[in-house]
């Protein structure tokens, strides 16, 4: 579960909040849509949920651990937990797809048998088993976009959070990864999906954060494809 | 090799750095070594040795000296009486009479009969040899003894200050080209924090590599001191007591071998023995400098 109680961020480097007394919960096995025009606070929301920062102020529970109280071992264990796909991938460069994709599931001390295995069924899931030995940097947008998809599924997180995730990608992978998605919040997975896709969003309803100003604007996914067209427009 | 769980270190001017890091530290220790042992040398000998100055004009001179030889032969803690022969009384005061003649006169002038005593503890010789001729000048170089003691006590700091000073340039090189590595891969070390990986997980492995690129760079170092070192003990040689015969020069690989070795062994043990670990010191530097710098700089994480 999360749930965030009043919880604002304001980056040292920035002067003013990114986040305002932001008051949310979602449930564990459920799917939410994160929705908002550019810069309302989208990536901030997922910096904070990847524990990449803690809040400025509030209260912050995310699977039933207190992040402003919780120490760095604490954090790292629970790191372990989620699952991201960074609208950037963040791959490193100077490994392969393969080693990329491999990385939770060897921080979590599987062994390498296993890891071989389940890293290259999520590949070959993904088509793209063949570039597994290929350096992330020869690699198309949408290929690299598959290979952090690849390495978020691996080892079946129980928060899994994608900003972007299917910029890149063809219609017909978009939906299958959204099923897929859908598949892991049967399972238990909190799905927290940022996108601008209206379409993608018209096929898989769910409930939405939709965010405006650094603040929670509402929770009905009409108000979301409302404020994505107001942002285009 | 390992599956990799977090970006290693890249190597830069690492193993260079520490090469030269070895070199000078090296040069430093034998230095150091060197002006122990001649400090210590010099130390005992001024403080176990006393001069006796006879005037020429004494009368009985010759007799009087014979007896008093004697004498100081039988005087417990003496281990020997050395006269030295005109000639070498005149070498003694040459810097300060200029060089004499031929006939190994000074017009007007005589020389004094020098004893040098050679003993170990503290015998009263000034009353002993008073008691036999009261006209010698017994000089106890004791005092000579402390002062070259101070200065050697000087020497030695002066040589750790230099040793301490290239340890310290070692730490903040290797440092600096971790925390480079580190702030160059600033991407990839975030991305496998912000996965799970521990902090000790991502130090660890590029402390490892820091080990390996600095036992490298310690290993070449070593290499290149070698020569200089053999050199030295080269030099060293006639003076070393464990001298052997002079080799004759060595024909193959095997025997060259073997000559360097014996060379090397007029050396100090305990320097060699240092020198031999440098590398490893050097290795256990890198490993340390390297996990404490990426430790601290992942701390700016959450």
């Amino acid at each position: 579960m999360i749930r965030l109680l009043n919880v604002s961020m304001m980056p040292p480097d920035v002067g003013q909040p990114v986040l305002r007394n932001l008051t949310l919960t979602v449930p564990q096995g459920e799917f939410r849509w994160l929705l908002g025009a550019s810069g309302a606070g989208k990536s901030s929301l997922l910096r904070l949920l990847t524990l990449e920062t803690r809040p400025s102020a509030g209260q912050m529970d995310l699977l039933g651990v207190s992040i402003s109280q919780a120490s760095r071992t604490t954090l790292r264990n629970l790191r372990r937990r989620i699952g991201f796909v960074p609208q950037d991938y963040r791959l490193i460069g100077e490994w392969t797809v393969f080693d990329n994709v491999a990385l939770p599931l060897r921080l979590r001390g599987a062994s390498e048998r296993d890891t071989r295995r389940e890293a290259f069924a999520v590949l070959e899931w993904l088509d793209v088993a063949h570039l597994a030995d290929k350096r992330p940097g020869t690699l198309s947008g949408g290929e690299q976009q598959r290979a952090a998809i690849a390495r978020a599924l691996i080892g079946r997180p129980e928060v899994l959070l994608a900003d972007e995730p299917t910029n890149a990608l063809e219609d017909a992978q978009a939906r299958r990864l959204l099923a897929t998605f859908q598949e892991l919040v049967e399972m238990g997975t909190t799905v927290i999906v940022a996108t601008h896709n209206e379409a993608l969003i018209r096929e898989t309803p769910a409930a939405s954060i939709i965010l405006q100003d650094g603040t929670l604007a509402g929770t009905d996914i009409q108000d979301g494809i409302a404020a994505l067209r107001s942002n285009k427009a | 090799m390992s599956a990799p769980v977090s970006p290693g270190l890249r190597s830069g001017s690492l193993p260079l750095l520490v090469a030269l890091m070895t070199l000078l530290g090296g040069l430093s220790l034998a230095g150091l070594t060197g002006v122990q042992t001649l400090a210590e040398g010099w130390a005992g000998a001024a403080r176990n040795a006393t001069t006796i100055e006879i005037p020429s004009d004494t009368p009985q001179l010759e007799d009087r000296t014979r007896t008093l030889i004697q004498t100081l032969h039988k005087t417990p803690d003496v281990t020997t009486v050395r006269e030295l022969s005109p000639q070498q009384v005149q070498t003694l005061l040459a810097p300060w009479l200029g060089q004499i003649s031929d006939s190994g006169h000074l017009p007007g002038l005589s020389l004094p009969v020098v004893l040098i005593i050679a003993h170990t503890g503290t015998p009263d010789l000034g009353k002993i040899v008073h008691e036999t001729l009261p006209e010698a000048v017994v000089e106890e170089d004791r005092r000579w003894g402390e002062r070259l003691n101070g200065l050697g006590i000087s020497l030695v700091a002066c040589a750790w200050l230099a040793v301490s000073l290239i340890a310290a340039i070692a730490i903040l090189s290797v440092g600096m080209t971790v925390r480079r590595s580190v702030m160059a891969q600033r991407k990839a070390v975030e991305i496998v924090h912000f996965l799970g990986a521990g902090d000790m997980m991502i130090s660890s492995r590029i402390a490892g590599r820091a080990a390996l690129l600095s036992l490298a760079g310690g290993l070449t170092g070593l290499f290149f001191l070698s020569p200089v070192i053999t050199m030295l003990a080269r030099k060293l040689a006639p003076f070393s007591r464990d001298a052997g015969p002079i080799a004759l020069p060595a024909t193959t690989w095997q025997s060259m071998l073997v000559s360097e070795w014996n060379t090397l062994h007029v050396l100090p043990h305990l320097l060699l023995e240092e020198l031999g670990a440098l590398p490893l010191i050097a290795a256990c530097l890198g490993w340390l400098t390297a996990q404490t710098v990426v430790l601290v700089w992942l701390r700016r994480l959450p």
